[in-house]
């Protein structure tokens, strides 16, 4: 297994390879986007962590340009005060953003999630335990403290789309796209309140949802490991 | 106007009554007088009835003394023929004598009238000037001035328009007739030397109906009105200076604030990285975490203020829930918050709690309002969020068991890098917080107060647009 680290500063590469030691079995280092995109076809890691301030390129150009041949788990580091590109880069293909300044803690978790993602034997559930919740998506069931919750349509559209994606960011036109199947549409917008109400169906307090996370200004994230 | 008709019907009738009795004792003496003694006599009556009641009574009585003169004093007595032709010159020259003495009185005392008329308007007129100099507030100067054209033009209303464009419906004072016009209001622009500053708009229940002089007072007037909304607008300037004098202390404490709170977690840093660097120590790394986030922090708000100051906050308002955010808010201050006890309040109708505003800038006023609430209020306090819907607007309070903000320091706290004096000095802060909060809240339609009640001391209230929705 092994992890691309594109970042033009050394001293940022240094801090990834250090917290990536005992999870990734090689570190593979790039300073320029060139040479990042040569070495992630050439080496095909497991995952990729890429600056969004490379000198020599766009961020989001180099996001498509390494969807283009890479299936690989995309991790964007990106400073704060941009958090409207971020909702970009996710659309362009990044799975996962983190801020910077970001902990070591942060940066692990977030590096395992992706990495169990992308690990075939995980891909497909179709049943989740997680807490005082049993989800059954082939039955359309789900279960809290045993007494079945009933949700709409709609609801179990976004609960489908959550647990496939379990641990991933997912943007609000990523989710709109995955629940409705359209690109734009009116009820984009309610995405929201839809969100809201299958939180207070689940969560225990809607307010301080511990599965459906909400990442500001880009979407949803569901987490049940954490 | 019956009362004085009355009078001086019984004036006229005095005045020929006095003619009488005149011409009576004159008859009693008639064999010793010649012409020259009773014209004389009755030119002072006729002079004596001008004087007191103008012309009229004068030629009045001039006619009925030539009258008299001519029956009584001239012979063929009783008869209005004359003896001697020549006396016909004697009784003409009375009859003009009397007539013209009649009507230069009459000027005179119309000229006396017309003076003491300036004088009463150069007296109203001082007085405005007085006023309009010594009035505290311009604002009051302008409406003393109001006043006294309302009462000198017996308008109904007057109002003084500062600034103003030129358009047809204006009226040039000295344009103005004397026959009553059919408008009841009037538009007059206001001018110094040829600029135009305001208009002066009058409306009256009656047409207008302007004298000469009185149009000379509206003029002089409309001056005194011109001068009191220069002085409104030099004042107006006056602010400006004084908005500017503010920016340049802000720039200055801005300066200050920046080489005290910048320097302070750089010298933590570099002293914990330099011990460290002498042997490993898990709590000292966490400080250097701690510090950097700091400073990563304010280098946000300044960011975040000088875009707000320039106005190039972008803004992107589209429907959340209160929850979502207040939600989104509580897991960013997370570390701050964990040893606080922290009540969220929304209510049953959660449908009702939908606006349309911008997640992260509500989710950052909501990140500071607690920061401020986790560092001012006592740790054993608990902090409640509320969320409620009233009619158009959402809003969210957020409520501490602080000893709240002393009421000189209420809007004060509010701009940049001003800390309540109460605060101890160790308390870290910039000030910047409660600042970018309340501009936050404005660039995206809503409104950040301290809104304190009776039992609850720390409290804010953030309000905003609300939305109303319906799903399946």
């Amino acid at each position: 297994m092994s992890v691309l680290v594109v970042d033009d500063e050394a001293q940022i590469r240094r801090v990834v390879r250090n917290a990536l030691a005992g999870i990734a079995g090689r570190v593979l280092e790039a300073s320029s986007a060139r040479e990042g995109l040569d070495l992630a076809a050439s080496a095909m890691p497991t995952l990729v962590i890429l600056d969004l301030g490379l000198p020599d390129g766009d961020g989001l150009d180099v996001c498509r340009a390494l969807r283009a041949f890479s299936s690989a788990p995309l991790i964007v580091l990106s400073a704060r005060h941009s958090d409207r590109d971020k909702v970009a880069l996710l659309d362009a293909g990044a799975d996962d953003y983190i801020t910077k300044p970001f902990s070591t803690l942060e940066l692990q978790a977030r590096v395992r999630a992706q990495l169990r993602r992308a690990t075939p034997a995980d891909a497909k559930v179709d049943r989740l335990a997680i807490d005082n919740l049993e989800i059954d998506l082939a039955h359309r069931v789900v279960l809290r403290d045993g007494s079945e919750v009933h949700l709409t349509p709609t609801e179990w559209g976004l609960l489908r789309s959550f647990v496939a994606h379990r641990g991933q960011t997912m943007t609000h036109q990523q989710l709109f796209r995955d629940v409705w199947g359209r690109v734009e549409g009116d009820a984009q917008q309610y995405l929201r309140v839809y969100v809201g109400q299958l939180r207070r169906k689940l969560e225990r307090d809607p307010v301080r949802p511990r599965l459906i996370r909400t990442e500001p200004a880009v979407g949803y994230r569901f987490d049940p490991e954490q | 106007m019956s009362a004085t008709d009355a009078s001086r019907a019984r004036l006229w009738l005095r005045w020929l009554l006095v003619l009488g009795v005149a011409a009576v004792l004159l008859l009693l003496l008639r064999s010793r007088l010649n012409e020259a003694h009773v014209a004389l006599v009755f030119l002072l009556v006729v002079l004596g009835g001008s004087s007191v009641g103008g012309r009229r009574l004068g030629i009045v009585l001039a006619g009925a003394a030539f009258l008299l003169f001519d029956l009584i004093f001239l012979p063929p007595y009783y008869t209005l023929q004359l003896a001697d032709p020549f006396d016909w010159i004697v009784l003409l020259a009375f009859l003009v004598t009397g007539i013209v003495a009649a009507q230069l009185l009459e000027r005179q005392r119309h000229e006396a009238e017309v003076a003491t008329a300036r004088a009463t308007e150069i007296d109203r007129l001082a007085t405005l000037g007085a006023e309009t100099l010594n009035a505290p507030r311009p604002e009051d100067a302008l409406h003393a001035i109001a006043d006294v054209i309302r009462q000198t033009m017996h308008v109904d209303r007057c109002e003084i328009e500062i600034g103003g464009t030129e358009s047809a419906e204006m009226t040039d004072v000295s344009t103005i007739s004397e026959a009553p016009l059919p408008a009841r209001t009037l538009r007059l622009p206001l001018a110094i030397r040829g600029v135009r500053v305001g208009t002066l708009n009058l409306a009256s229940g009656r047409p207008f109906l302007l004298s000469r002089d009185q149009q000379r007072v509206l003029g002089a007037l409309s001056y005194y009105a011109a001068l009191g909304v220069e002085r409104r607008r030099s004042a107006g300037a006056q602010e400006e200076a004084e908005a500017l004098r503010r920016a340049d202390r802000l720039k200055d404490a801005l300066i200050a604030s920046l080489s005290h709170d910048l320097r302070t977690p750089l010298t933590t840093i570099k002293g914990i990285a330099n011990e460290i660097a002498r042997g490993g120590d898990q709590q000292k790394a966490h400080v250097i975490e701690e510090e950097s986030d700091r400073l990563a922090a304010l280098v946000d708000d300044l960011l975040d203020l000088s875009q707000l100051t320039a106005g190039q906050m972008g803004v992107a308002p589209a429907l959340n829930t209160a929850d979502d955010v207040i939600g989104a808010a509580l897991q960013r201050v997370e570390f701050l918050l964990q040893d606080r006890v922290v009540e969220t309040s929304l209510g049953s109708d959660w449908a009702q709690l939908v606006g349309r505003f911008d997640f992260i800038h509500t989710m950052r006023i909501l990140t500071n309002l607690l920061e401020n609430a986790a560092k001012y209020a006592p740790p054993a306090s608990p902090i409640m969020i509320r969320a409620w819907r009233e009619g158009e607007w959402l809003y969210i309070a957020v409520e501490d068991g602080g000893a709240g903000i002393p009421v000189e320091e209420r809007e004060q706290v509010f701009e940049s890098f001003v800390r309540g004096a109460r605060v101890a000095k160790e308390t870290r802060g910039t000030g910047l917080g409660l600042a970018i909060a309340r501009q936050l809240a404005q660039v995206q339609g809503g409104r950040l107060a301290y809104e304190p009640s009776e039992a609850v001391h720390g409290r804010f209230v953030l309000r905003l647009p609300a939305a109303d929705v319906s799903l399946e």
